[in-house]
C-alpha cells in the first residue's frame, strides 16, 4: 500500500513538471551562439523555478543540439513533441534550422517561439509560431536608416552571406538605403564558411565606399573586419546581430574598434532586468552576455508568461502571447506589443569601444520598429 | 597595382595550399593511400601551437617548432599504429580508416578545446612591407618566407640525401626497394614525419593568418588538398606546389570579381572536373 502511494506520488510529481523544449547548436560552426542561447534559457528557467515556478509547477528545460542544421532541427522538433511532450518549443538556433522545426511544431499543434532567428518566413509558418527577436525586415530597415541618416553614408558597399540570414537582411537594407537616396557602389554574395575576404575587399575599396554593410556570423565578421582594416580600408563597417558576440571582439581584436552593429541587446541600459541578466550571465558562462543569450532568456520569459496565463492549451498560449502589452520584464525589451506574432520592441545600435559593445543609438520610431505590412 | 596586390594574396594562399598538399602527395607517392586524416594533422598543429603559446612561452618560433615536431610524431604514429595494418588490404580500407580517423580527430579537438573559435595570439618581429604597388603585411611575409624555406629544405632532402633517394625508390616499387636493401619501414615513417610536420606548420601559419583556431578548420582543407594533389599529378611534389599556386591564383582572381558569386571552395572542384575530363593524369603529372 505504502509502495502504491509512493508510486502514485512520484507519478503525480512527474506530471506537475512543465516541459519547455529547446533546440540549440552546441556543435558545429554556430556552437558559440548555441552555448550562449542555452545559458540564457537556463538562467530564465532557474529564475522562474526559484520564484515558485509557473502557478506552482516547476519548469523543466529539455534541450538538444541541432548543430545549426535543418535536418537535425526537424528530427529534434519531432522528438521534443512526441517523446518529451513539451508544451511549447523554443528555437535557440539559426534561421534555416528554425524554419524547418517551425513547420513541425505548427503541424503538431504545439506553439513555438523563435529567440533570435530572423528570417521572415519563420513566423509565416502558422498561427502558433512566434518570435521575440528582431525579424530581418526590421533589422535591415533600421540598418538602412542608420547608415544614411545617422552615419551620413552616400556610397555604400554590400557584402552578403549567401544564406537565409544574410540574404534577407541585405534585401531590406538595400531597399531602404536606395529609397533614402544613397548609392550602392559594390555588391557581392559570399558563401557561408568563407574566411578569405582580402581580394573582395580590395576590389570593393577601389569603388571608394564610405560604408560597408557586411552580413556575417561572428567568425566571418571577425575575418571581414580584420582583413578590411589590414588593407587600410577606413570606411565605416556596419554589422548586425551576427556580430553580437564577445567572440567577435576577441577574434577581430583591435580591428573591431569602431564597428557599429544593429542588434537587440543594449548593454548600457539602466533597466534592472538587463543589468541583472548581464551579471548572472557573466557569472555562469564566464563570458560577457550577448544578444543570443538575452533573446533565449526572453523567449523563455514570454513562454512562461503565456503558460501562467493560459495553462497548457496551445490556442490559449497563442492568444496569451498575442495579448502581451508593455512587457517590461525582458532583457531585449520592453516588448510594446505583439503584432503579427512578432515582438515589437526598440532596435538597439551598439558600437565597439575599448574592446566592448556600448550604446550608440536606439530606434523606437514606429515606422522603423514595426515590420512593413503590419 | 591592384593586380599585383591580388597576386600577393594568391601567393600567400597558394603557399599554404602547397604546404598542406605536399605531405599528402608524398604519402600517396609511396603508399598509394589517400590520407584524409592529413587535414586533422593540420588542425592538430594549430591547436598545439595555441597551447604552447598560451601556456608555455609567447615565442612563436618555439611554438612552431614544437607543433611541427609533435605533428610529425603524430603522423608517424598514424602510419605505424593504423595504416601499417591496412596496407595489404584493398585500397578502400585505408581510405575508410582515414576518413574515420579524421572525423574522430575533429570530435576530439571539439571535446578537448571546445567548439569555439579561439584567437591565436602571436608576436614576431617582422615588418610590414609597403611599396607603391602592393603591401605585404608581416603575417604574409612570415608565411612566404617560411614556406620558401620549408620548400628549399624539402627539395634538398628529396634530391641530395639518402632518405630522398630511398623515397624515390619506394615510390617506384615498395617491395623492390625493400629487396634492394632500403629500410622501407623507416623510409615510410620519415616520409610521414616530414609530410605531417609541414601540414602542422601550415596549420600554425593559417591560424596566425586568420587569428582563429577551431575544430573544423581542417574540413575545407581536407578536400582542397586532394584537388591540389590531383592537379599536381598524384605523387609529384613540384607539381603539387605549382598546382597549389595555380588554384590560389584562379580563386583569388575570380573571387575579386564583383559578379562572380560562385563559392570559392567550389572553384577547386570545377577545376578538378575539367582536369579529370581532359587531362586525367593531372596538370603537371608524368604518367
Amino acid at each position: 500500500m505504502a509502495l502504491l502511494i509512493f508510486a502514485l506520488g512520484t507519478l503525480g510529481a512527474a506530471e506537475e513538471v512543465i516541459k519547455i523544449g529547446l533546440f540549440v547548436p552546441l556543435t558545429g560552426f554556430a556552437a558559440a551562439d548555441g552555448h550562449s542561447a542555452l545559458a540564457g534559457a537556463q538562467i530564465a528557467v532557474d529564475l522562474i523555478n526559484a520564484a515558485g515556478g509557473i502557478n506552482g509547477q516547476m519548469v523543466e528545460l529539455v534541450y538538444y543540439d541541432d548543430a545549426a542544421r535543418a535536418d537535425q532541427a526537424s528530427a529534434i522538433a519531432r522528438k521534443l513533441i512526441e517523446q518529451d511532450q513539451v508544451v511549447i518549443g523554443i528555437s535557440g538556433s539559426y534561421s534555416t534550422p528554425t524554419r524547418a522545426a517551425a513547420a513541425i511544431f505548427q503541424q503538431a499543434g504545439v506553439p513555438m517561439i523563435s529567440a533570435y532567428a530572423i528570417h521572415p518566413s519563420i513566423i509565416e509558418t502558422g498561427h502558433l509560431i512566434f518570435r521575440v527577436g528582431m525579424g530581418a525586415p526590421v533589422e535591415g530597415i533600421a540598418g538602412g536608416h542608420l547608415a544614411v541618416e545617422k552615419l551620413g553614408a552616400q556610397r555604400i558597399a554590400i557584402l552578403t552571406m549567401d544564406n537565409d540570414f544574410g540574404v534577407s537582411l541585405s534585401e531590406y537594407f538595400k531597399e531602404t538605403v536606395l529609397a533614402l537616396g544613397a548609392e550602392i557602389v559594390f555588391e557581392k554574395r559570399y558563401s557561408l564558411g568563407e574566411s578569405e575576404f582580402r581580394e573582395v575587399l580590395s576590389s570593393m575599396w577601389l569603388q571608394n565606399p564610405d560604408l560597408i554593410w557586411a552580413t556575417a556570423y561572428c567568425a566571418g565578421a571577425a575575418n571581414i573586419v580584420s582583413q578590411a582594416r589590414e588593407l587600410g580600408i577606413t570606411a565605416t563597417i556596419l554589422g548586425q546581430e551576427g556580430y553580437d558576440s564577445p567572440k567577435f571582439i576577441e577574434l577581430a581584436g583591435e580591428a573591431a574598434e569602431g564597428v557599429i552593429i544593429v542588434t537587440d541587446l543594449n548593454r548600457d541600459s539602466d533597466r534592472p532586468v538587463v543589468q541583472q541578466f548581464l551579471q548572472e550571465f557573466q557569472a555562469r558562462a564566464g563570458i560577457p552576455a550577448d544578444m543570443v543569450g538575452a533573446s533565449a532568456y526572453d523567449a523563455v520569459k514570454v513562454a512562461a508568461y503565456a503558460l501562467a496565463q493560459a495553462g497548457t492549451d496551445p490556442e490559449g498560449i497563442a492568444a496569451a502571447i498575442n495579448a502581451i502589452r508593455h512587457m517590461e520584464d525582458v532583457v531585449t525589451g520592453p516588448f510594446y506589443t505583439f503584432l503579427g506574432r512578432e515582438a515589437i520592441r526598440p532596435v538597439e545600435v551598439q558600437i565597439v569601444r575599448d574592446g566592448a559593445f556600448h550604446f550608440f543609438h536606439t530606434y523606437t520610431d514606429p515606422e522603423i520598429i514595426i515590420p512593413p505590412g503590419l | 597595382m591592384a593586380v599585383l596586390q591580388q597576386l600577393i594574396f594568391a601567393l600567400v594562399l597558394g603557399a599554404t595550399y602547397g604546404l598542406i598538399a605536399v605531405g599528402l602527395t608524398m604519402v600517396y607517392g609511396i603508399l598509394k593511400i589517400l590520407h584524409v586524416a592529413h587535414a586533422g594533422i593540420y588542425t592538430l598543429g594549430a591547436y598545439l601551437a595555441l597551447y604552447v603559446l598560451s601556456h608555455l612561452t609567447d615565442n612563436l618560433w618555439a611554438a612552431l617548432a614544437m607543433a611541427m615536431f609533435a605533428t610529425g610524431l603524430a603522423g608517424v604514429l598514424i602510419y605505424r599504429g593504423i595504416y601499417y595494418y591496412t596496407l595489404r588490404r584493398s585500397r578502400i580500407v585505408p581510405l575508410i580508416v582515414s576518413i574515420g580517423l579524421f572525423t574522430a580527430m575533429n570530435e576530439l579537438f571539439r571535446l578537448v578545446a571546445g567548439p569555439y573559435q579561439h584567437s591565436f595570439p602571436a608576436k614576431f618581429g617582422l615588418p610590414t612591407l609597403i611599396t607603391p604597388y602592393f603591401v605585404v603585411t608581416s603575417k604574409q611575409l612570415l608565411i612566404l618566407i617560411l614556406t620558401a624555406a620549408f620548400l628549399v629544405l624539402l627539395y634538398l632532402i628529396l634530391n641530395k640525401t639518402k632518405v630522398g633517394l630511398a623515397w624515390q625508390a619506394c615510390s617506384q616499387d615498395l617491395e623492390m626497394a625493400g629487396a634492394m636493401g632500403v629500410n622501407v619501414d623507416w623510409a615510410v615513417a620519415l616520409n610521414f614525419f616530414l609530410g605531417s610536420a609541414l601540414a602542422g606548420a601550415a596549420g600554425v601559419l593559417m591560424a596566425l593568418y586568420r587569428n582563429m583556431v577551431y575544430p573544423t578548420m581542417g574540413h575545407v582543407v581536407a578536400y582542397k588538398a586532394f584537388v591540389v594533389v590531383v592537379l599536381g599529378g598524384f605523387g609529384s611534389v613540384r607539381g603539387c606546389i605549382l598546382a597549389g599556386l595555380l588554384l590560389a591564383v584562379v580563386e583569388t582572381f575570380l573571387g575579386s570579381l564583383e559578379w562572380f558569386e560562385f563559392p570559392r571552395d567550389a572553384i577547386a572542384f570545377l577545376v578538378l572536373i575539367l582536369v579529370l575530363m581532359f587531362r586525367p593524369k593531372g596538370l603537371f603529372g608524368r604518367l
